[in-house]
């Protein structure tokens, strides 16, 4: 059942505030005296992060909460995902309920410098778009004029589209919910003519509808959605590990390390980066505050970026979602990661 | 008189040790505000999160689906956060009004002789009291958005009212300001002429009469301006429809919701009001010679309502307060408007501070009119 969360997210924050402040860097010792990463995750965003009847975790998210644990507790499986909805997520971090939040939010200045939190990277660069029922014939964003358009609270989303419209002399009329699930059982049901939020959201809404060919994505991507996992603020090394697990998972697919094959890899490969990258020569993980095979275990325990995406979004998944953009700098992408040197 | 002044010595000095012990209790509450407040806006900035009040003059950059005056996406918050103040008023004033007629309605039919108006009453009021108001209000709205047609083959009374998807649209007057001054002026001459003539001829029921024939004149009038000035009738204009007013499926679905289980509650207090009164007064009231709807109307009623009054006070304090369960179907009231400011700009204390603010301010006012009202129905009986 969705319930509102802000409330009570709010009153921790206050909570937390009323509280003595807290020391920073110590972020690090309480996750290794936890024995447990607790990380923030979306309550259903499929191919990012879905539960399923098991209670099992999947998601490019999820996975990056996995690399973070592998690198940090050395075992990808100490994880204890927090389910937030859009709202409650930063409230959440701010107020220390999780380590890392690995939600498909949106990096952006507001965010960044007013919320007491810190983006570490982008892990899936996206686009807001629109979805619309075939049946209304519908085959440009320029055509919805007077149009009600269902749209999620707390999201970048709700801003973006007042300023579309705005920007194109046009009108509508907006239907906020405060979860996605909310919002697709009105959308389906055809409260409104247009759903609208980030690209990878609508093809994953699409999988849910009772028949995926009755909507269409319409072409026009109208924002920047570049989204990531993001961290408290004032705990830099803490900020760095997180940092540098997003861009292990990224270099790791540059250098053609995957899951099944680091274990030959490392007793083979003597390229010097390579080698590097995998513990066998140099110690980077000293510089981080963990061991020397900090980045190995990512690779091992959950698999480059690539094969993340693959498993997770990839044409063999519901969600059937292209590389597009989010390919390496190599093969025409924007995944680039500084060197792990 | 040596020992009278001593009394009243003593009496002075026990008040002024009152005073002192409520005023440093009163000082020592102050200091812990003080400190929490303090402690809040120094931990906020350690933490570099921003604070203060100063964001509502920024413009809020997000669309409002209701409104009730005008607002785009260009206007401060704290206009926006007044759009969400009218919509939060304009349903709990509706829910209150419905409420009441339906509960009293039904807390009076509850007693009736006849089996199947009381089981009926009885069976509405168990429905919609013991299931969660969340719940009722999910089923409502989800039976409007999936049962009713689109907007384009909507449900149409002969052009004056459309149901759909998009809610229900109603046919008014052309010149809507004028026509609903003639519509007001109307309900008020009903009204005065109806209570008169009730004074006249009849001996109870005098307020009741009055609310009728004020409703029938404002109805009429209605009818006459929309006659004479030509009705803006609804219609589809590409995906939206246009002209005539318009209530949202998200309004219909908290208006009805919060009517109906406020209602439920109203008619238990209607009911334990009249079956608190005592057997006597019906007997009496029915050896005069009256009727047994007169007994209700001249004898029990008024007497009920007097013991109905308080309970009933909390009642619409609760439906104001539950009115902000809005956000689960989508409707823009104050706590949903909240809610997106809290994620554009973060600044959740700030916001929820606001919230807690309204929402007190509309009690209080509650509770001020609600004891007025118990002081002139507890009057001695003339």
């Amino acid at each position: 059942m969705p319930m509102r969360h802000t409330i009570p997210a709010a009153l921790a924050v206050a909570a937390a505030a009323v509280a003595l402040p807290a020391h920073a860097g110590k972020t690090l010792d309480a996750v290794k005296a936890r024995g447990q990463l607790v990380c923030g995750v979306n309550t259903s965003g499929p191919g990012f992060s879905n539960a399923d009847s098991q209670g099992k975790w999947t998601g490019l998210d999820v996975d990056f909460c996995r690399a973070v644990a592998a690198a940090v507790l050395n075992d990808a499986s100490k994880v204890k995902f927090v389910p937030l909805n859009s709202q409650q997520r930063f409230t959440s971090l701010q107020a220390g309920e999780i380590d890392v939040l690995s939600r498909n939010s949106t990096w952006t200045l507001t965010r960044d410098a007013s919320l007491g939190v810190v983006f570490a990277g982008i892990n899936y660069f996206d686009g807001q778009g629109f979805m619309v029922p075939k049946k209304l014939k519908i085959d440009s964003a320029k055509k919805m004029n007077g149009a009600t358009v269902c749209v999620q609270a707390g999201t970048t989303s709700e801003k973006n589209v007042a300023d579309y419209f705005g920007a194109n002399g046009m009108k509508y009329k907006p239907v906020v919910f405060d979860t996605a699930e909310a919002i697709t059982s009105a959308f389906f049901a055809g409260r409104c003519q247009v759903y609208t939020t980030d690209m990878s959201d609508l093809a994953g809404a699409r999988t849910k509808a009772p028949n995926a060919d009755d909507y269409v994505i319409l072409p026009q991507v109208i924002s920047k959605e570049p989204l990531g996992p993001s961290v408290r603020r004032g705990d830099d090394e803490w900020f760095q590990i997180v940092r540098w697990t997003l861009y292990a998972m990224i270099d790791a697919e540059e250098n053609g390390l995957t899951q099944a094959n680091v274990d030959q890899q490392k007793a083979t490969n003597k390229d010097p980066g390579v080698q590097r990258f995998l513990g066998v020569s140099e110690d980077t993980g000293k510089l981080l505050g963990l061991d020397k095979e900090w980045a190995y275990r990512i690779v091992k325990q959950v698999g480059n970026y690539g094969e993340s995406f693959e498993r997770n979004l990839g044409p063999n998944t519901p969600v059937k979602l292209p590389r597009g953009v989010n390919n390496l700098w190599t093969k025409g992408g924007l995944m680039y990661a500084p060197p792990i040197r | 008189m040596g020992g009278d002044a001593a009394w009243r010595a003593r009496q002075r000095a026990k008040r002024r040790r009152d005073w002192l012990i409520q005023g440093a209790g009163a000082l020592v509450l102050l200091a812990l505000a003080f400190l929490l407040a303090r402690n809040v806006h120094e931990n906020l900035g350690a933490r570099q999160i921003k604070s203060g009040f100063d964001f509502l003059r920024d413009p809020a950059g997000f669309n409002i689906g209701e409104l009730l005056f005008d607002y785009s996406s260009r206007d401060s918050y704290l206009r926006a956060f007044a759009v969400g103040m009218s919509n939060t008023l304009r349903v709990a004033l509706a829910g209150i009004v419905l409420a009441s007629v339906l509960g009293v309605g039904i807390g009076l039919l509850r007693l009736s002789r006849h089996p199947l108006v009381a089981g009926l009453c009885a069976a509405f009021v168990e429905v919609f009291r013991n299931v969660p108001l969340l719940i009722q209000l999910l089923a409502i709205y989800l039976l409007i958005t999936e049962l009713l047609p689109g907007s384009s083959d909507a449900l149409s009374l002969e052009g004056f009212a459309l149901l759909s998807k998009e809610g229900l649209q109603v046919a008014v007057p052309e010149s809507l300001g004028p026509s609903l001054l003639a519509v007001l002026a109307a309900f008020a001459a009903g009204a005065a002429l109806g209570y008169a003539a009730a004074k006249r001829w009849l001996e109870v029921g005098a307020g009741l009469v009055a609310l009728a024939a004020g409703g029938a004149a404002a109805i009429v009038a209605f009818l006459l301006a929309g006659a004479v000035a030509g009705w803006s009738r609804p219609v589809l204009d590409g995906f939206l429809i246009s002209g005539g007013a318009s209530l949202t499926p998200e309004f219909l679905a908290l208006w009805l919701g919060l009517s109906l289980f406020t209602a439920a509650s109203i008619a238990e207090i209607v009911r334990a009001g009249a079956l608190a009164v005592p057997e006597g007064q019906w007997h009496a009231a029915l050896a005069l010679g009256m009727t047994r709807r007169q007994a209700i109307a001249g004898a029990i009623f008024p007497q009920a309502l007097r013991l109905a009054v308080p309970p009933l006070a909390s009642q619409y304090m609760n439906l104001i307060k539950n009115s902000s369960l809005a956000v689960v179907i989508g409707y823009p009231d104050l706590v949903s408007i909240g809610n997106t400011s809290i994620n554009q700009n973060g600044q959740a204390l700030e916001v929820i501070l606001i919230i807690m603010a309204v929402y007190l301010s509309l009690n209080l006012v509650v509770a001020l009119v609600m004891s007025a009202v118990n002081a002139r129905v507890t009057r001695a009986p003339r």
